[in-house]
């Protein structure tokens, strides 16, 4: 294996993620809308101190938000390789085509880390955090972000084209986000939606985040968090890898066809 | 070279569902020479190269490259191929400095020595004033000569060029050729190519025609032009069957196209001015020339056909 090589795709990724400064910034709206205007708002219909636990409580999800958002959307870069044919470029040189994916999702929790870094730093400078409580909460954010990497690692290596994206975004991104308890308590969700809570593993990774943040209400365990988190991270980069090297340049032609 | 054939096919196949896309190939290029597969858009030359170069699996059969199964190894077998695929694997958002350092990257090559490759390689396409610029700002013609600088540049043993010059105006076209050539001379490369043109291919040591994924084995493109015949005769007649009747117990068999006979000449002593007379008002235009690679592949795509129907 080249190191090389895959250090190559690495930096591809991180260069043209950070060439685009209004993409990696307007990428900070979204979290602080929801933390700032959501958490203000629904913050205001409950009493003076209920009102600060909330924030309390909104600031790992959020967080999680940045995370999943950036990651997930970073491993889709690998369809959009494929769709233009770039991919085609790293497919033939002689590096083992699992190690594509791998390089393309270190980049993405790479990216990942980075706008949550920037995120952790507004809140530092606007007081709704303070330094070691950050600290405090980028282990469990690298953790997420590596799973929200082979989550979209998983959706991608099976993805032909970007034209589902808007699918991608509807069935994938919100419903892990709005069911992952980053928002509210999962012990007030009624049993059905409690179940798709429980195997979410994006919910596990919010809850990571939720013990790093002193006094915060938790709905797990930090070992069973830590091990969801690793199991379903190692399966789905390992299920991506596989399919991945699976992979050959002629399949988009013959989408209807089955595999001789 | 550990194996005096570059490349080597048995029975390749490969099947998608019910369509068999390439037909029991069966293929031996020596080092050092340049191939040529040609045939019709669709006809599996594309597939035949992609299996030859690890980019899709085959569905039976074996290759070897350098004397190594492409199944065996993928990752080596990758080390060895260079592949310049139909249409641009360049990421148009880069420049071309960028894509080919990228790309170098790919192979192993080490900053300097990277950087000393590509500079060289800009040189030969008197491109290194463009080397800051995007893809998207190059000419047609720029942007296949980085897709070919890309795929030398780690030196491979064999090239695969998928259509090198397709929608190239002719003086890019013949800089790619002669650059091609270049690299056999001096590196010994052996190179596998399909085109369109098939004037193009006349340079190959050997050429084979492929239909419908089966291939039809063709030879040297000197060989197979002096053996189709001396002349290729032309006629444009209102009656077309007539005229074919008539002549082809004298020629044998003519190429049909509506209106249009082609017909094969052996004899170079042929006079066609005597023969045009004795045609008189049944054929409006007759000409006759020395044949080419296309009317090999013409004739040799036509008998195919007959032979499978």
């Amino acid at each position: 294996m080249s190191w090389l090589a895959v250090k190559a795709v690495i930096s591809r990724e991180l260069n043209k993620t950070f060439r685009q400064r209004g993409r990696l910034l307007s990428s900070l709206v979204r979290p602080l809308i929801w933390l700032l205007v959501i958490g203000s708002g629904v913050g205001s219909m409950l009493s003076g101190t209920q009102q600060e636990g909330y924030l309390q409580f909104l600031m790992p999800g959020i967080v999680a938000m940045t995370l999943l958002f950036a990651a997930l959307l970073s491993a889709l870069t690998l369809v959009y390789d494929k769709e233009f044919g770039v991919m085609r470029m790293m497919m033939i040189a002689p590096i083992a085509h699992g190690w594509i994916v791998v390089a393309k999702l270190i980049a993405a929790t790479i990216i990942a880390m980075v706008q949550a870094v920037m995120l952790l730093v507004i809140l530092l400078l606007i007081g709704l955090l303070d330094w070691q409580t950050a600290l405090l909460l980028l282990p469990p954010a690298l953790l997420t972000a590596l799973l929200c990497a082979s989550m979209g690692g998983l959706i991608a290596v099976w993805s032909k084209t970007l034209d589902n994206f808007a699918v991608i975004m509807n069935f994938v991104i919100f419903p892990v986000f709005f069911l992952s308890g980053a928002l509210y308590p999962v012990t007030q969700l009624p049993d059905m939606l409690r179940y798709i809570v429980l195997v979410n593993p994006f919910g596990y990774g919010v809850d990571l985040l939720k013990h790093s943040i002193p006094g915060s209400q938790t709905d797990f365990s930090i070992i069973t968090d830590l091990s969801v988190l690793i199991v379903f991270t190692i399966a789905a980069i390992l299920i991506a890898c596989w399919r991945f090297s699976r992979e050959s340049v002629h399949e988009p032609l013959f989408r209807g066809g089955k595999k001789g | 070279m550990a194996s005096e054939l570059a490349i080597q096919s048995y029975g390749l196949t490969k099947q998608y569902g019910e369509a068999v896309v390439v037909n029991d190939l069966n293929l031996q290029v020596k080092a050092g020479e340049c191939y040529g597969l040609l045939g019709p858009n669709g006809a599996g030359k594309s597939t035949a190269i992609h299996m030859l170069t690890t980019m899709t699996s085959p569905t039976s059969g074996d290759a070897l490259i350098c004397g190594q199964a492409v199944t065996d190894n993928p990752v080596h077998i990758r080390s060895l191929v260079g592949l310049v695929f139909q249409d641009s694997a360049l990421d148009r958002t880069m420049t071309v400095d960028e894509n080919l350092h990228f790309a170098a990257a790919l192979y192993g090559l080490k900053k300097q020595q990277a950087s000393e490759r590509i500079d060289e390689l800009l040189a030969v396409f008197n491109l290194e004033k463009k080397r800051h610029l995007k893809l998207l700002a190059l000419s047609g013609g720029q942007r296949r000569a980085v897709d070919i600088a890309r795929g030398v540049l780690h030196k491979p043993q064999v090239l695969f060029l998928d259509e090198p010059t397709i929608g190239l105006d002719l003086p890019n076209r013949r800089a790619i050729w002669r650059f091609v050539e270049q690299l056999r001379r001096e590196q010994g490369m052996t190179v596998f190519l399909t085109t369109h043109y098939l004037e193009e291919a006349v340079a190959c040591d050997q050429v084979d025609f492929i239909q419908q994924g089966k291939l039809q084995k063709g030879g040297k493109p000197t060989s197979l032009i002096r053996d189709l015949a001396a002349y290729i005769m032309e006629l444009d007649c209102a009656d077309s069957d007539a005229v074919a009747a008539q002549l082809t117990p004298q020629f044998g068999a003519p190429l049909i196209e509506d209106q249009h006979l082609s017909f094969r000449v052996q004899n170079a002593e042929t006079d066609f001015s005597a023969l045009q007379r004795s045609l008189g008002d049944t054929v409006n235009a007759m000409q006759w020339r020395r044949p080419n690679l296309n009317d090999v592949y013409l004739w040799s795509m036509t008998h195919h056909k007959a032979g499978v129907q």
